[in-house]
């Protein structure tokens, strides 16, 4: 009975990529974010999302993966068709705003895939063995909490506006645009007021604040697999950059 | 043994001491319930006790309070972790965790202990509390219940002396309640202190070793088990206190004759419900409503009564089965246009920037004089132009019922009015739930309150039921079962 429960409990939910240290998550999430805007190539851009779902899709993301790569696909050939319409200003904030979003898939992708696949404890264990200092870490393990919670809480102020009639066509969220944010953003805020304090309050009498050395349930190491995976990943994006220089970052592939 | 000696407090931002003069002396391994009106000062006096007062909530404080002989106004919240346990009222945000293997374990982290005694420890708190089927759930996925338990669970793990429950009870229904009971008996026969803040303490009475009633701000009196149990009614009620027998209630119940025969009438006819590819959780459900009718909704948590609400108010669409008014079948838009819902976070319901603009928001015609009746009705109008975030839950939630009287709804629905409400504030929602209803309005209530529901109701839909599911007239007889499940 005892040995189950303690096999539940050190049971590892996340495995392969998704079992990396937090920490190595996180240095390519903002390696891939930067790199993604200074690509232009849309081979190279390809072969970045394409890599990046397999990565994910060996760690606990097979659906995440596949969802993102086909939007990505479908945003990038829309793009293309806009090259037949010419809407004088429109067809270039269209494109504009095309170009932006294909430049954030990669960035969504990975950092959603992490919120998904990071241990609330694996996160604090690292960010406290980088030795950032509580005043930091607190805000944003709440904040890492909190994201889930919002799409509830969202759903919940719109359900109540439908309810309540206000807002409740999508043409009067588009005249009333301004007023419908701001009946989303009152009661979000105030939720998040009192959430959060009562929040602050629960962690506080379970010892938060105690600035003691924190041991996860999962080992939290950085050591081979952490490494080998940064290394590559920094030379597979540098190749990228640097391809992206060659008569390869010219090629066309989106073309209606 | 806790001591508080003379013990006053004033919040910062206040000009009136909340707590004057608290003496009191809890020996260890007694239950204690401290109850009393909203705002008497419970949860300060509790605050008080697990450090959050004065390092999280500052402000002034005389006389001293002690926990084995040691003051606790030198010691910080964090050292007290391993000492004093609270469970708070809301399972939904003391959670910090996202995964409950986890929560169970936040203490322990937080306290440096190595992986293998937090490991250890969580086993033993699973064990004693039997949590195993919990383990590794997303904190999502759990209802108020079974999120209630996880958190008892993670403050066991820390194996404090003391445990505080700030109105547990609140988000439960009855069979997690009695779970709780369950759970509070074991930590008593192991010996633990336990002191409960509560307004429905009737799960209490047979555990409990004192009452203490607040009085604002200080200790009105205290009762030994057997006196509380006897309070006269009278004085019970003039205290502001609920019953400790709610079943015996079931015996005296007279029935509300709806007179009106006439009028409008809500029908629904064969309705039932599914998620996306999950198996049923309404099935051929049919009940008619006519003007002045209150009808409860009863069920186990996870029976259906939110997404009823849902279904009912247009939010969500039927699977089967269809909603007449006055004959007419209703499409969910026209379900949305016809009812209002007041929710039992009524925070997600105040939009506008004062209790006014809130009543008439979303209406298209003239109707300041209606607010200013409205407003009237509801003892709101030194409030008028009061932010609705500054009100208290009580008049937040009569602000929302005041925008549905002004939306001219014709069918109101309520989830759950009276969680964590004192007996005034219970009694005062009912009154205005009799004159909503004598108005020709068509009620629904979700409620696990058999107090409130006894006092109410004038039919109610179990949703426990087998099969066809209909609307019943309560009698003493509906009743007496219904106590019977929810208190035996």
């Amino acid at each position: 009975m005892e040995e189950n429960i303690k096999k539940l409990i050190i049971q590892k939910q996340f495995k392969r990529t998704a079992a990396l240290d937090p920490r190595c998550k996180a240095a390519l999430l903002i390696l891939i974010g930067c790199v993604s805007y200074f690509l232009n190539g849309e081979v190279v851009s390809l072969i970045l999302v394409v890599t990046l779902a397999l990565f994910i899709a060996i760690g606990n993301g097979v659906r995440w993966a596949v969802k993102m790569l086909v939007f990505y696909i479908i945003v990038a050939y829309l793009n293309a068709l806009l090259r037949y319409v010419s809407i004088p200003v429109l067809s270039v904030i269209m494109s504009v705003f095309g170009v932006t979003i294909l430049k954030l898939v990669p960035i969504a992708m990975m950092g959603i895939w992490t919120l998904r696949t990071t241990h609330m404890d694996d996160l604090m264990v690292s960010l406290q063995r980088m030795r950032l200092p509580q005043s930091v870490t607190i805000p944003l393990v709440v904040m890492f909490r909190y994201i889930p919670t919002l799409r509830i809480e969202y759903r919940m102020i719109c359900n109540t506006m439908d309810i309540r009639g206000i807002s409740d066509t999508f043409w009067k969220r588009i005249i009333h645009s301004i007023s419908t944010v701001e009946y989303i953003l009152v009661p979000l805020l105030m939720r998040c007021l009192k959430v959060t304090d009562e929040l602050a309050a629960s962690g506080t009498t379970r010892g938060l604040e105690l600035e003691e050395k924190r041991y996860a349930l999962n080992h939290v190491r950085f050591s081979w697999p952490e490494y080998a995976v940064t290394i590559l990943g920094i030379a597979f994006l540098a190749a990228l950059l640097f391809l992206d220089y060659t008569s390869i970052g010219e090629i066309i592939i989106w073309r209606a | 043994m806790i001591t508080f000696e003379n013990f006053s407090f004033r919040y910062e931002e206040r000009d009136e001491f909340t707590l004057r003069d608290i003496n009191l002396t809890v020996q260890t391994g007694e239950l204690i319930l401290l109850t009393g009106r909203s705002g008497c000062g419970k949860t300060t006096l509790i605050r008080s006790l697990n450090g959050l007062i004065p390092h999280f909530y500052p402000g002034e404080i005389k006389g001293n309070i002690s926990l084995d002989g040691q003051s606790l106004l030198e010691l910080k919240p964090s050292e007290l972790a391993g000492k004093v346990g609270t469970v708070f009222q809301n399972p939904r945000s003391q959670f910090f965790m996202t995964d409950t293997t986890r929560e169970l374990a936040f203490g322990c982290e937080n306290m440096g202990f190595s992986r293998e005694k937090t490991i250890d420890r969580i086993v033993k708190s699973v064990t004693d509390l039997r949590l195993s089927d919990y383990l590794n759930r997303s904190i999502f996925d759990l209802s108020s219940g079974e999120k209630q338990q996880i958190a008892v669970g993670s403050v066991y793990a820390l194996l404090p002396k003391v445990y505080i429950f700030d109105e547990p009870s609140a988000n439960l229904d009855y069979d997690a309640t009695k779970r709780l009971a369950e759970i509070m008996k074991h930590l008593k026969q192991d010996g633990y202190t336990i002191l409960v803040v509560e307004h429905r303490f009737y799960y209490l009475k047979e555990l409990l070793d004192w009452a203490f009633l607040i009085q604002e701000g200080g200790i009105k009196q205290e009762f030994t088990r057997e006196q509380f149990c006897r309070i006269p009614d009278e004085m019970r009620i003039s205290y502001g206190l609920r019953t400790v027998y709610p079943e015996r209630d079931a015996r005296e119940y007279k029935a509300k004759s709806n007179v009106r025969e006439s009028g409008s009438v809500l029908k629904v006819e064969g309705l039932s419900f599914a998620y996306r590819k999950e198996p049923d959780i309404l099935r051929n459900i049919n009940f008619e409503a006519c003007e002045g009718d209150v009808i409860g909704i009863l069920g186990h948590n996870g029976a259906g009564k939110t997404t009823l609400l849902s279904i009912m108010t247009g939010l969500l669409k039927e699977k089967s089965g269809a909603v007449y008014y006055n004959g007419k079948k209703l499409s969910p838009r026209q379900r949305r246009n016809l009812s209002y819902l007041v929710m039992q976070d009524t925070d997600y319901q105040l939009f506008a920037s004062s209790v006014e603009e809130e009543l008439s928001l979303g209406i298209k015609e003239d109707c300041a004089e209606k607010v200013t009746e409205t407003l009237d009705a509801l003892e709101l109008n030194a409030y008028r132009e009061c932010h609705p975030a500054s009100l208290s839950g009580g008049q937040k939630q009569r602000v929302t019922i005041g925008a549905a009287i002004v939306k001219d709804s014709p069918v109101i629905y309520f989830d759950e009015p009276t969680s964590g409400l004192d007996y005034d504030s219970m009694v005062r929602v009912s009154r205005l739930i009799e004159q909503l209803a004598s108005a020709g309005v068509i009620i629904f209530v979700v409620s696990h309150d058999f107090e409130f529901i006894t006092r109410t109701c004038s039919e109610v839909l179990q949703l426990d039921g087998q099969d066809s599911i209909k609307n019943q007239v309560l009698t003493p007889e509906i009743l007496l079962s219904i106590s019977k499940q929810y208190f035996e």
